[in-house]
């Protein structure tokens, strides 16, 4: 009797203490990966991944009101079909102005550190920003992205879910999405699969991964394609910058304008190559509609420059040669790799779809 | 008319000034002094040469500054300094392309080998080539090359968490 009246007590202080915020906390949310991915992650101190957070972050991604014209969401450029990009050279967001380079696929975004082909932003809460309110993308200014979410009935329990209050701020929108796109790990493409020992790879995408994985030395007959010196690790991508021989005088100058630094003209971040099947066309203005011109890239026309990687320099098959020479049946292995790379789990996973579907 | 000349050439030297920004190395983190290093400042330091060999298999000299050189300029804790907390200690560098190394910093020091890892700036008396340049690290004696980090911008001294 004593120790129900007690509970009692308790139970109303601590309904008074937390006075009209009483509330469930929201639920943290514990993203799941295979370890050789390593424990480095991106996530600010101030944005911690929660269940709600990352529901109404999904809500979000896909949420037309975000745009000037209620006709675009971050879905549209970033289609998870096509590992979330759209399968275009430049997209167009709510005019018919082109954007100035390729969507870019998202995956495992959890660990980058730098965002955008020329790594200029350092979270995914500022990344965010750019397409939010960019003229010719969504092109609406934060604060009435906020009045139209507040104006509509949906979001008012969600962002007191996610938040504690449902003020409904430009802050709130972009730590939200954030939190849903650091849920978006890929790892169960049939590469993932042969790393964890559970998975034989098939005998042309077997001798593709030995020539990716090593480097060519014509002199002892090593016969090499070296692309995990930039791309390699389990996760596909290395947060490198270089310069990949495209051009020998960019139209886009890459990471030099932020820098003004002659040595990085030219230069772009590594991208994954995870899902790579799915996400053409290539390169940061898409000047590659397949794979077997990107593998014919990197074999015939790599272009010397001051900026050019030193890394593709004199790299080839051949004594001298300044490409890499591969034969068409090794340039077919690596595109056999490149496809056991697709993770058609992570393109069907119902929690990164669109909820208004 | 001559005002508007000489604006005209202020202007177009300005703008090349910028776009000719050329690199300098910064030394951050637990130091006594932080320094931003041009390439000016590097040469009026004392140099060594060493003998080491590159991913070419051939082993070639090297000239540059200690790095033992630049931490002790920068007030970092070297030599007698160098005990107690301070052995968890670590220097990354960074390069231009994004790429960092570690060096734990009894690695770097004379009273603990006699190993010298230097800031090269030039191989077999020449200037280090185009991509490579102008300053890579160079740690003689190491099997693989992977630490010879090229076209350095940054070091920068911490403790190890935890
Ligand atoms: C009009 C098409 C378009 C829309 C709409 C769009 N994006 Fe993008 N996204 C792009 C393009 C193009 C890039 C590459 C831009 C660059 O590098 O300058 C990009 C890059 C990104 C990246 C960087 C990925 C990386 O690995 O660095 C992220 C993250 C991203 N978008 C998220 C979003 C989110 C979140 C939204 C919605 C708020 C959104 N995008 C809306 C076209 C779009
Ligand atoms: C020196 C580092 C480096 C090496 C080696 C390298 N790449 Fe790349 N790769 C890059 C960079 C940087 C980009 C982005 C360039 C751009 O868009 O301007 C890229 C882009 C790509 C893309 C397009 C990705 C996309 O999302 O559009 C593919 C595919 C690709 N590389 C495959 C390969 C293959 C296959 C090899 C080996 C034959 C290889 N790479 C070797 C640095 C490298």
């Amino acid at each position: 009797m004593n120790k129900r009246w007690l509970l009692l007590w308790f139970g109303m202080a601590a309904l008074l203490f937390t006075g009209s915020r009483w509330l469930p906390m929201p639920e943290p949310y514990v993203p799941v990966y295979p370890a050789n991915f390593g424990n480095r992650l991106n996530i600010p101190a101030d944005n911690p991944l929660t269940k709600e957070g990352v529901l109404l972050g999904r809500m979000l991604f896909y949420e037309p009101l975000l745009s000037a014209n209620n006709k675009i969401s971050c879905g549209s450029c970033h289609q998870q079909q096509r590992a979330f990009t759209d399968g275009k050279k430049f997209s167009t967001g709510i005019d018919s102005i082109p954007t100035e380079r390729n969507s870019m696929s998202l995956a495992n975004l959890l660990w980058v550190r730098h965002f955008f082909w020329d790594g200029r932003v350092e979270s995914l809460e500022q990344q965010a920003l750019t397409p939010l309110t960019a003229l010719h993308e969504m092109g609406q200014p934060l604060d009435i992205s906020a009045s139209k979410l507040r104006r509509s009935q949906r979001y008012t329990a969600l962002f007191n879910a996610a938040f504690g209050n449902s003020n409904i701020t430009g802050d709130q929108i972009v730590h939200a999405l954030a939190q849903f796109e650091r849920t978006l790990i890929s790892a169960n493409a049939p590469y993932d699969r042969y790393l964890a020992g559970q998975y034989q790879l098939p005998p042309a995408g077997e001798r593709g991964m030995q020539l990716f994985m090593t480097a060519p030395d014509p002199g002892k007959k090593i016969r090499g394609a070296n692309c995990a010196h930039c791309h390699g690790s389990p996760k596909l991508y290395m947060e490198l910058f270089h310069n990949n021989g495209l051009d020998s005088l960019p139209l886009d100058p890459g990471r030099e304008k932020l820098t003004g630094l002659a040595a990085d003209r030219g230069r772009f971040r590594i991208p994954t190559l995870r899902n790579i099947a799915l996400t053409a066309p290539y390169m940061h203005d898409g000047r590659f509609s397949t794979l077997e011109e990107v593998l014919d890239h990197y074999s015939e026309h790599i272009i010397q420059s001051p900026s050019l990687s030193p890394v593709l320099r004199n790299t080839s098959n051949d004594m001298n040669g300044t490409s890499l020479k591969l034969s068409r049946s090794e340039q077919k292995d690596i595109i056999a790799f490149l496809q056991l790379l697709t993770d058609s789990t992570f393109i069907n996973n119902p929690q990164f779809s669109n909820p208004f579907n | 008319m001559k005002y508007t000349l000489l604006l005209f050439w202020a202007t177009i030297l300005l703008h090349s000034s910028i776009s000719a920004q050329s690199a300098t190395i910064s030394v951050t983190g637990e130091v006594a002094h932080p320094l931003q290093l041009s390439a000016a400042d590097i040469a009026a330091m004392k140099k060594v040469t060493v003998q080491a060999t590159d991913r070419d298999g051939k082993a070639h000299s090297y000239t540059g500054v200690p790095v033992a050189d630049i931490l002790q300029r920068a007030g970092v804790t070297m030599g007698a300094q160098l005990r107690g907390e301070n052995m968890s200690k670590y220097l990354l560098i960074k390069s231009g392309d994004g790429y960092e190394v570690l060096f734990s910093l009894p690695e770097l020091d004379a009273a603990f080998t006699d190993r010298v890892v230097i800031l090269a700036s030039q191989v077999d008396g020449q200037p280090l080539p185009e991509g490579k340049g102008p300053f890579r690290i160079v740690v003689p004696g190491e099997k693989k090359p992977a630490r010879w980090i090229w076209e350095v911008t940054a070091m920068t001294i911490r403790f190890a968490k935890e």
